[in-house]
This record gives C-alpha cells, sequence and structure tokens, in this order.
C-alpha cells in the first residue's frame, strides 16, 4: 500500500504546476489575441498592394521584373526557418525543425552553395544539434515582430539577390489559417514567381485604364516588387507569432487538463491508502484487546 | 452626374504594414510625390503614384493633420486616397536630432558603385526630408 503522505506530496506537486500552466494558458491567450489584432491589421496593407498590383496590370503593363524571374541556374541558396524563443508549445518548434531539415536535405542536393538562418532560440539549438551551421541568428522576435525590424533583414536578402550572390530564399514557418489550424509551411520568398493579382484583372487587361501614373506604371512596378517581397516576410513572421501562441495556448489547456485528472486519480489513490491505514490500525487494537481476553 | 458626388469629401486612409495609420475625410490631402508634393482635391481623376520622403498633410474642416511618410505609394481613385507606406510618423514626433545624424552619416560615408551610391541617396533624401519636417517653425 502506498503511503499516504508521498500521494499528498505528489498531489500537491501536480496542483502547483497546474497552477503554473494554467497562468501560461492565459497569459498565451492575452498574446494571442494581440498577435492577432497586428495580424490582421496587417492584411489592409497586403490588400491595397493587391489592388495597386491588379491596376497596374489592367493597363496593359507586361509585369516582369528580376525579382519575379527564377534564375537559370542556382547556385546559392538560403533557408530561413522561424521558430520560437520559447517551448512549452506542444509540436510547434518540433515540426517546424523537422520541415526545416527536410528542405535542408533537399537544397543540399540542389545546391552547391546553402546556408541557413533561423530565428528564435529553438530554431538555433535544433539547428546547433544537427551540426549545420547557421549564417545568422536572430533572437529578436518575440510575439510582436515590428516591420522595421524584418525590413533590415529582407534588405539584406534584396541586395544579395540583386547582386547575384543569392539566387534562392526559402522560408519555413507555421501557416496560420484559423484558430484551429495552423500548419508547416515552406515557401520559396526568392525569386518571387508572381505578384498576387486580384482575379478579375487578368480578363481585364487591354481594356485601358483609368489610371494616370506618376511616373510611369514600370518605374512604380520596380518599387512594388520589393515592397510586396518585404510585406510577404513580413506577413511570415507575424503568422509564425500568432501561430506560436495558439500553439502554447491549446498544449498549456491540455495540460491543465490532464493536471486536474492526475490530481482526481492521486485523490483517490490516497484516500484509499488512508483509509486501508485507519482499517489496518483498528484491526491491529481490535486484535491486541481480543488477545487480553 | 447626381449631387451627391459633387458634394462628396474626399476620404483619405494611411496603411503601413503594422497598421492602419489613419482613416479620416478630409477637404484637401497634399502629398509627397517622389519628385515633388501634389494636392488632391476632391473629384480628383485616378492617379497611382509613387510618394517620395515628405509630409502629408490632411486639411479637413477646421484643422492640419501632418505626418512624415517614407516612401510608398498612392492610390487615388473615386474619392479615395489610399496611402500605402513603410512608415507613417505624426510631423511633431520627428526626431531631428536623430535626422541630423543620418544626414551626417550619409554624408560621411564613402559610396562605392551604383548600388551603394543609391543607398546613401536615399538614406540622405531621409533625413533632409525629416530635418526639413523637424525644423519647421511653428
Amino acid at each position: 500500500m502506498a503511503n499516504p503522505r508521498e500521494l499528498d506530496k505528489r498531489r500537491k506537486s501536480i496542483r502547483n504546476m497546474r497552477r503554473i500552466t494554467r497562468t501560461m494558458e492565459l497569459i498565451a491567450t492575452a498574446r494571442f489575441k494581440k498577435a492577432m489584432d497586428r495580424a490582421s491589421a496587417a492584411t489592409a496593407y497586403t490588400d491595397r498592394i493587391t489592388q495597386l498590383v491588379s491596376d497596374l496590370t489592367k493597363a496593359g503593363l507586361e509585369v516582369s521584373h528580376p525579382l519575379l524571374e527564377p534564375r537559370e541556374q542556382t547556385e546559392s541558396a538560403k533557408l530561413l526557418v522561424l521558430t520560437g524563443n520559447r517551448g512549452f508549445c506542444g509540436g510547434f518548434n518540433g515540426s517546424l525543425l523537422r520541415a526545416g531539415f527536410n528542405r535542408w536535405d533537399e537544397l543540399k542536393t540542389q545546391c552547391p552553395h546553402c546556408s541557413a538562418e533561423a530565428s528564435g532560440k529553438k530554431g538555433i539549438a535544433g539547428f546547433g544539434y544537427r551540426g549545420i551551421p547557421l549564417e545568422q541568428a536572430f533572437t529578436q522576435f518575440e510575439d510582436k515582430p515590428t516591420f522595421e525590424q524584418v525590413e533590415l533583414i529582407a534588405n539584406r536578402y534584396l541586395e544579395a539577390y540583386v547582386s547575384g550572390k543569392l539566387d534562392r530564399l526559402d522560408v519555413v514557418y507555421m501557416k496560420f489559417t484559423s484558430i484551429a489550424r495552423q500548419s508547416v509551411a515552406v515557401e520559396t520568398l526568392l525569386p518571387l514567381g508572381s505578384l498576387d493579382v486580384a482575379e478579375d484583372a487578368q480578363s481585364a487587361a487591354g481594356g485601358g485604364s483609368l489610371y494616370e501614373f506618376l511616373p510611369s506604371p514600370a518605374s512604380i512596378l520596380e518599387e512594388v516588387v520589393p515592397t510586396s517581397f518585404k510585406v510577404k516576410l513580413f506577413k511570415c513572421f507575424l503568422d509564425s507569432a500568432v501561430s506560436e501562441q495558439v500553439a502554447r495556448m491549446v498544449a498549456m489547456k491540455a495540460a491543465t487538463e490532464n493536471a486536474g485528472e492526475l490530481i482526481k486519480q492521486l485523490s483517490m489513490q490516497y484516500n484509499r491508502a488512508r483509509q486501508g491505514r485507519i482499517t489496518s490500525e483498528l484491526m491491529d487494537l481490535i486484535g491486541g484487546v481480543e488477545a487480553l481476553k | 452626374m447626381s449631387d451627391t458626388t459633387t458634394s462628396a469629401a474626399l476620404r483619405c486612409i494611411v496603411v503601413t504594414p503594422e497598421e492602419t495609420v489613419l482613416e479620416c475625410e478630409a477637404e484637401f490631402v497634399v502629398l509627397p510625390l517622389f519628385d515633388g508634393e501634389v494636392g488632391i482635391a476632391p473629384l480628383h481623376s485616378p492617379m497611382i503614384g509613387r510618394l517620395g520622403f515628405g509630409e502629408l498633410r490632411i486639411r479637413s474642416e477646421d484643422d492640419t493633420t501632418r505626418y512624415y511618410v517614407d516612401g510608398g505609394f498612392v492610390q487615388v481613385a473615386d474619392n479615395l486616397v489610399s496611402v500605402l507606406t513603410n512608415r507613417a510618423i505624426e510631423s511633431s514626433k520627428i526626431d531631428g536630432e536623430a535626422a541630423h545624424e543620418q544626414l551626417q552619416e550619409a554624408l560621411e560615408t564613402r559610396a562605392l558603385g551604383e548600388e551603394q551610391m543609391a543607398a546613401r541617396n536615399r538614406s540622405q533624401l531621409q533625413a533632409r526630408a525629416q530635418l526639413r519636417i523637424a525644423n519647421r517653425p511653428r
């Protein structure tokens, strides 16, 4: 029979843990709401950029830009993995790293020069464990990545790409589709491939445009393309931040529930052990009395 | 044309990648384009333009709102002015000293090659625009 005191001790420690996980869940919920607001505020910008691009294409403009076209040969590729700085968020970091390693192996076979960069302590540790050297590592992104921070990184990539030092950029991040659904996404951001264009734009092309362009459509396009790359990268960071909070929320909720169940179980065991002990003591007493007779 | 369109006020929306900074009604909007300022009055013809560094002024009935904008684009259509910019800061919050430092730094660094020249020019233009706003007599 288990020792009741020991059982009680375990129960107490689990209660403490439950308190912690519940607090973490609440914090994650609050942070998630904030991150979510930021992410949805960002869509206002992307929507307008998309609108702008489709208006540009309506002007009968051939969309072509060095950032959009794939290189004939990809000599050097870069992989950017966005993970969290902290754990306690279920499979979030693990699945990101797994996808990252897979893509890394693929890139290795395709391109002679590969380099990796990671954001988040967990990602850095994961790559370190695998023995993959990181060219750059970022830990400054918490749940509120700012555009200014992301722009610095984006500018570096753009510069490398334009000057020919970089031919391809892949980003691994957690895509946020809804609260109940996030999935690991591996996307090639450079070359951009194509710009998002509103659907009706293609059919209306060549129909003449209402707009007056200052300066020319081509020169505006030249600015739009790098901007849309930056915004895309920023969106990755935002999505990642939101998904991390959701993952933590879910993981901590499960942990809290599990702790509750454990406590219930332990309480039952404890009560039974206590009762058993009392019974056996009584039996002893009765036995002693019987013997004295 | 119906009367509603002629009397309609201009709507001005300023968005950055992070948030929607401003959404308001206006009588007249002055935008810093890449090569100078342009004024937009109600019923302006549709236009798409590239912004430079400078001050965005939005005049509504009795006051003028001023923002520093850091490049980007503007789209004008149907009495709606949408400004897409990387940064929009209220003019009163511009840090003149930081801008001065940035200008000095840009002037002192040596640029080699076209890329760096362009970057230096950008930095200079940006700093000068901020300085202009910061030093404007109030």
